[in-house]
């Protein structure tokens, strides 16, 4: 097995492509310009072969080995966990998941939540099991976007959602009362990539793993 | 009334079966050629036996019902379990070690992440009532040639020690409830919550690097070398031992150049005691064959004794060999054999039994037909001859792309026949 062979990564579209894309620069492994990306979905260099997916698609394409290694949201993984490794805290693309209620709203803390708790998310795993490690009974409604709106019109008591800086929310008029998870970008790897090609992809892992500290 | 099937179990078409089955009986024909004797086990399982031996989240995953009496039965998900309640039960009077080997579908509620499917292959083969490295190799080598029997070219094996880990476990000094979360972080495969739980532990030891390290511990005999200047504990340094024992006998066995020495191998800590390995082919994003020692599991059914063995998922090997650069072909019938009248049919029917004993796949038509009819039905059947039979002492023989030619049966069969040898 050679050191040669190209390896496959698959970076998300979104808040975090430009993120990704100025790794990928850094670590001297693919200068990507955002209108090439804007053409084509699957860009090959020398070594690497890039392949730009929704944030949602990037375990799949990693668990099934179609990428060595992926770029992904923490977010993403808590509520897809599946074979990959996460190797590398990449340091960029940091938010947190919280619960949100309008400002108006009497909830704060567990001892003012109602014996059933209604909640709109896009993390329906992560937040029921949240909910549930705190003795909470919860019904989550999955909702695939805007969701703050939903307390707004009276659908659900709070969110469970992704903020960066909290505006969406102030401008929405919700408050945050708590934090389930803080999440930024991960590097990771297909179980059978690691193992079979190991010295291709771990020298790939090494360079973004140098190119992430010297950037954070 | 549904006609596809209930979700995640699946008709598996012709091609697909056929594959399927050769692939089976490659792997059950080597076990056999290493002396391991072929049983069946029930598709159906006591819940106490299963409950014996199989982890939480294993038996979360059965298929349970009760049968008329009222007792708990559940769809077997494994069948090492089964094995070890064989063996410790009517098998209990004969000499160990027994070497053993089984083929069959497995059940679980939950689609595999991967497929989609409930129900899958599996053909295993267990060493019981033998330790040390010797049997450890022998498994393991048994496992490479059976890859090797499925036509599968290129391969790998991973092969690790479940002792490393605990011994580090061990030695490593941080308190038991984080010791508990670097397990699950471990398992999980998350090196990143990994890191940040040894962060914040003030004492850092070579085992903190070694965990660390986990994914890159890999390679040849170099490896062991490495870990062994690092590790200061009994238990890690002893499995390092035994893996460069069994790296040895691997070389003897001629499959050295496919071993690669994992050290970070995860793997279901709690039920397996030694070494471990994994198969992997080409390709494929996950491995095709997993084992190693469980030399804990006969004792819970009361015959103590150390086992080896492994399991190869067949519905991952043929999906490999379907996917190869020249997947195989669903084999042809070899004649389709078409009549007219009585005495055609007797012809017919005759012909047909001779080309069968000589080993080719024959089809006799169930209706009588004219010439001209019985060449669109040669079209359908795909075979690649058709013989006619309109009397008794004479056939027409056609093979594609050559003229029809009048013959004795006989000649047709001994044509055919040779031809095909």
């Amino acid at each position: 097995m050679t050191t040669q062979e190209t390896v496959s990564i698959a970076i998300p579209t979104g808040v975090l492509l430009d993120g990704a894309r100025g790794l990928l620069a850094t670590s001297g492994l693919a200068a990507l310009s955002a209108e090439e990306l804007g053409r084509q979905l699957l860009v090959e260099r020398e070594r690497v072969r890039v392949i730009i997916v929704r944030p949602t698609d990037v375990p799949a394409y990693v668990d099934y080995g179609a990428a060595d290694l992926g770029i992904v949201g923490k977010d993403i993984l808590w509520e897809t966990p599946g074979s990959h490794y996460e190797l590398v805290d990449l340091h960029f693309g940091g938010c947190r998941l919280v619960l949100a209620v309008p400002n108006a709203s009497a909830l704060d803390g567990p001892q003012t939540w109602p014996p059933l708790m209604r909640v709109a998310t896009k993390y329906p795993r992560t937040a029921n099991a949240w909910f549930e490690a705190r003795g909470q009974a919860v019904e989550i409604v999955r909702l695939h976007g805007s969701v703050e709106l939903a307390p707004q019109v009276g659908l659900v008591d709070g969110i469970v959602d992704l903020t960066a800086s909290g505006r969406t929310l102030r401008e929405n008029g919700l408050r945050v009362t708590a934090v389930l998870g803080s999440s930024t970008a991960r590097l990771i790897a297909n179980q059978a990539s690691l193992k079979t090609r190991t010295a291709s992809v771990q020298s790939v892992v090494s360079r973004l793993r140098e190119a992430s500290n010297h950037a954070g | 009334m549904q006609l596809g099937g209930v979700p995640g179990f699946r008709d598996l078409l012709p091609l697909e079966a056929e594959i399927l089955r050769e692939a089976q009986e490659s792997l059950l024909a080597e076990m056999r050629r290493w002396g391991y004797r072929h049983v069946i086990t029930p598709l159906v399982e006591a819940m106490d036996v299963l409950d014996l031996g199989l982890g939480v989240e294993q038996r979360r995953r059965l298929f349970k019902f009760t049968d008329g009496r009222g007792d708990v039965v559940a769809l077997v998900g494994e069948r090492t379990v089964p094995v070890a309640r064989l063996v410790a039960g009517k098998l209990r009077t004969a000499a160990l070690p027994l070497r053993l080997c089984y083929a069959g579908p497995v059940v679980s509620t939950e689609e595999s992440r991967f497929q989609h499917r409930r129900e899958t292959y599996q053909v295993g083969a267990e060493l019981i009532g033998a330790s040390g490295s010797v049997a450890d190799a022998e498994v393991i080598a048994l496992a490479a040639k059976c890859m090797e029997a499925t036509g599968i070219r290129r391969y790998q094996i991973d092969v690790g020690h479940a002792e490393f880990f605990h011994g580090i476990m061990d030695a490593v000094r941080l308190p038991e409830d984080v010791k508990a979360a670097v397990r699950t972080a471990l398992g999980a495969r998350d090196f990143v919550g990994l890191e940040a739980l040894l962060e914040d532990t003030p004492l850092r030891s070579a085992e903190h690097e070694l965990l660390l390290r986990f994914p890159a511990l890999r390679g040849g005999l170099e490896i062991l070398d490495a870990a062994a200047g690092l590790v200061r504990n009994e238990r890690s340094e002893k499995a390092l031992a035994q893996l460069r024992e069994v790296y040895d006998l691997l070389t003897d066995h001629g499959i050295g150049d496919v071993v690669i020495l994992d050290l970070g191998a995860i793997r279901d800590f709690d039920y397996y005691t030694g070494v471990i390995f994994e198969g992997y082919g080409p390709d494929l994003g996950r491995p095709v064959a997993q084992g190693g020692r469980y030399d804990g599991l006969l004792a819970r059914f009361g015959r103590a004794a150390p086992a080896t063995g492994f399991v190869v998922q067949l519905d991952l090997v043929s999906e490999m060999l379907t996917r190869a650069a020249r997947p195989p072909e669903l084999p042809r019938v070899d004649a389709a054999i078409a009549w007219r009248g009585a005495a055609g049919l007797r012809g017919a029917l005759r012909v047909g039994s001779t080309l069968r004993l000589f080993g080719m796949r024959a089809v006799v038509d169930t209706e009588s037909r004219s010439q001209e009819a019985a060449r669109n039905w040669w079209e359908a059947v795909g075979a690649a001859n058709l013989i006619y039979c309109a009397d008794g002492s004479t056939v027409t023989w056609s093979a594609r792309g050559q003229r029809a030619r009048r013959l004795p049966p006989e000649q047709v069969a001994a044509r055919l026949a040779g031809g095909i040898a």
